[in-house]
């Protein structure tokens, strides 16, 4: 968001089209700045930054839970998807007990399983499927964008048009539509999926249509880029002494490309983690019993007039976790932008 | 300017014609066994799945099946439901054999909900959203400007469900501030007095997108020379702040607003959910958990209908307003 200290402006514009392969004008005030390439730069001004620093430390704590889940859990001493009937009450379904030294945030109504080791658990969902659906997509927007930008033509035209064709789709509608299909797909005959297969089918698909829309952007940025990289001298000598188009692409284009990618790979993991939550609480992301906040949260909202420990763990962590990777995002991209300046 | 409206028509149509295209293999050659995913019953009777291989030439090659899908859509068709014939006027969306009614009379029933869901919500968030950033423009690099900024900054990075949610549970069930939303048979009054808190809510969380799309126009346009000079001939501040630079300022917000259509859509679906409007975004999440497969359709061919209907109208309405469109 803001700029480290010391940054001025005119030393920021000094990183106009900053490019590893061509020198830009030396630097009057500062041999700090010489011959750095724009990702150490943007680093340097990240690391002055306090909110992406702060943001930085809640996304490093997310992945620690999620990572160490299971030991978490077992520090509690609970385990996962454990049913403590005994601490619900018969009359009205709603826990016995609440948050204590053996159940760190109480026990889910109805059902009796811990609610920590629900949490801890819910990170992992919520993570791997926003940054396996981040470097997927980006992988694919690199490839496409380059493809389009590059060989121009009909390639260009068939990857716009259909850029174009899936702006105008509604995710979210289509999402709703997919899911049971392709459930459906790997349902033998005349048989019932299990809740675990379920669940498990489901988050291939989330991953796979997160993908297939979220390439969009990045390509289309990609595709600019390249329709002006091309015509710069660098790649015109490389053409002409007859390096390979794949050599081109990835050795020479590329690198000049790397600010922009890391920008929009890290604004893509909070919007997926968004989508995975929400469609989980819409009930057409992760099913029982896969942990996942977004679940819970759903779960939840019968119940939190008497039991708000049911709902508030999840809704601060997916409000705190998305939050702090927005920001972070938005702080990478100001560090790699040399316009901002505040 | 005609040849760029016709090329856009094209596009719209190709685009739609995919659309449909896809929609049918999704939901013809996707599952297993269409007509049992159709029927939307887990125990489906024999006679009433060879009604749906009948109707839906199930039976027959997939061009068939194709060709007769596409002549509902555009003449209509005929549905075979237990032994009697049922005709489904264009353009035919489909049957719910589960509920056995047609698709396009449950979602017509539903849409004026979510039309006016989404138009009140759109007066919140453009008026909310244009004059706050239009004030944050203003007075640039005050503390004001600097809470607006980081304010919609923060507010638009939490999950919009989470948010309404929160609003709605707190604010409407535990605390009723604000009416509960309902159904339009209990009235239109009390109906659209339940839209307020859903809309209100989908509104400001738009209008964080709209504040800093509107104040990053207003600072560039502020500066330009013909607002330098429109002010230094003597006229009002506010008249050349809005007459003059508001003008330039809002067509690039008017472009979102065309993009916006489809998250719009969206969001209508998460409100409606949340605050337990009856919508069609409320539908299709009911005929997910009922897994009643024909009304899903419907309202994704619906929906795709919709958004680029509206492009496509934002499209050209720009195109008049803003010459330099045409040319690319």
């Amino acid at each position: 968001m803001s700029l480290g200290p010391g940054m001025s402006a005119d030393l920021a514009s000094l990183t106009v089209d900053a490019d590893p392969t061509e020198p830009t004008a030396p630097a009057k005030d500062s041999d700090r700045q010489h011959g750095r390439s724009p990702s150490q730069i943007a680093w340097d001004r990240l690391k002055g930054d306090k909110i992406a620093i702060t943001s930085l430390g809640i996304v490093v704590f997310f992945v620690l839970v999620a990572v160490f889940a299971p030991l978490l859990v077992k520090l509690e001493g609970e385990k996962l998807n454990v049913y403590h009937s005994d601490l619900i009450s018969a009359m009205d379904t709603y826990p016995i007990i609440g948050a204590n030294t053996a159940h760190w945030f109480g026990v889910e109504p109805r059902t009796g399983r811990d609610l920590f080791a629900v949490w801890a658990y819910g990170a992992r969902p919520s993570l791997i499927i926003g940054f396996a659906a981040a470097t997927l997509s980006t992988i694919v927007g690199i490839t496409l964008g380059l493809l389009a930008g590059y060989l121009g033509g009909k390639v260009d035209k068939v990857i716009g048009w259909t850029i174009d064709l899936l702006l105008s789709l509604p995710l979210l509608v289509v999402v709703l539509a997919v899911v049971p299909v392709i459930q459906q797909r790997f349902t033998p005959a005349g048989e019932t999926l299990t809740a675990e297969q379920k669940s498990g089918i489901r988050f291939y698909v989330l991953i796979a249509i997160l993908v297939f829309f979220g390439w969009i952007g990045l390509a289309r940025l990609i595709r600019g880029e390249v329709f002006s990289l091309r015509e710069r001298e660098f790649v015109q000598a490389a053409k002409v002494i007859g390096v390979k188009t794949r050599h081109i692409l990835f050795k020479e284009i590329l690198p000049n490309l790397v600010g922009p990618i890391i920008v929009s790979a890290s604004i893509a993991v909070p919007a997926y983690i968004t989508y995975e939550a929400t469609l989980s609480y819409l009930g057409a992301g992760l099913v029982e019993p896969t942990p996942s906040w977004g679940r819970t949260v759903s779960n939840a909202q019968n119940a939190y007039a008497r039991y708000p420990l049911f709902l508030w763990p999840p809704v601060l962590s997916i409000a705190s976790l998305v939050l702090a990777l927005t920001l972070l995002g938005e702080a990478i991209r100001d560090a790699f932008d040399p316009n901002t300046r505040r | 300017m005609l040849i760029y409206i016709a090329r856009r028509i094209a596009m719209a149509i190709s685009v739609l014609l995919v659309a449909l295209v896809a929609t049918f293999l999704l939901f013809f050659a996707g599952p297993a066994d269409p007509a049992q995913s159709m029927c939307g019953e887990l125990r489906c009777s024999q006679q009433k799945l060879e009604d749906i291989r009948h109707s839906m030439r199930l039976d027959r090659p997939v061009q068939e099946q194709f060709a007769e899908y596409f002549k509902g859509l555009f003449v209509g068709r005929d549905i075979i439901q237990s032994g009697s014939i049922k005709d489904c006027s264009a353009p035919c969306l489909g049957y719910s054999f589960r509920s056995q009614r047609e698709v396009k009379g449950a979602i017509l029933e539903r849409f004026p909900t979510t039309a006016t869901l989404a138009l009140m919500a759109m007066s919140v968030f453009l008026t909310v959203g244009v004059s706050t950033g239009v004030l944050a423009a203003r007075r640039r690099g005050t503390k004001l400007d600097r809470f607006v900024v980081g304010f919609s900054q923060v507010f638009g990075a939490i999950p919009y469900y989470i948010l309404a949610l929160l609003f709605a549970l707190y604010l409407t069930v535990l605390n009723p501030v604000f009416p509960r939303s309902a159904n339009i048979s209990a009235g239109v009054g009390p109906w659209l007095v339940g839209l307020i808190a859903p809309a209100i809510v989908l509104g400001l969380y738009t209008s964080t997108g709209y504040v800093r799309y509107t104040r990053s126009a207003m600072v560039d346009t502020l500066a330009q020379d013909y607002v330098r000079t429109a002010r230094s001939k003597g006229i009002s501040e506010n008249r050349a702040v809005y007459k003059h630079a508001l003008r330039a300022a809002i067509s690039p917000v008017v472009t979102i607003l065309g993009l916006d259509m489809a998250a719009l859509l969206s969001g209508t679906l998460i409100t409606e959910q949340i605050f337990g409007v009856d919508g069609v975004g409320r539908l299709t999440i009911q005929s997910l958990f009922q897994d009643d497969l024909p009304v899903i359709m419907g309202a994704v061919l619906m929906s795709a209908f919709l958004v680029v209907t509206m492009n496509l109208v934002v499209d050209i309405a720009y195109s008049f307003v803003d010459p330099r469109v045409r040319l690319t």
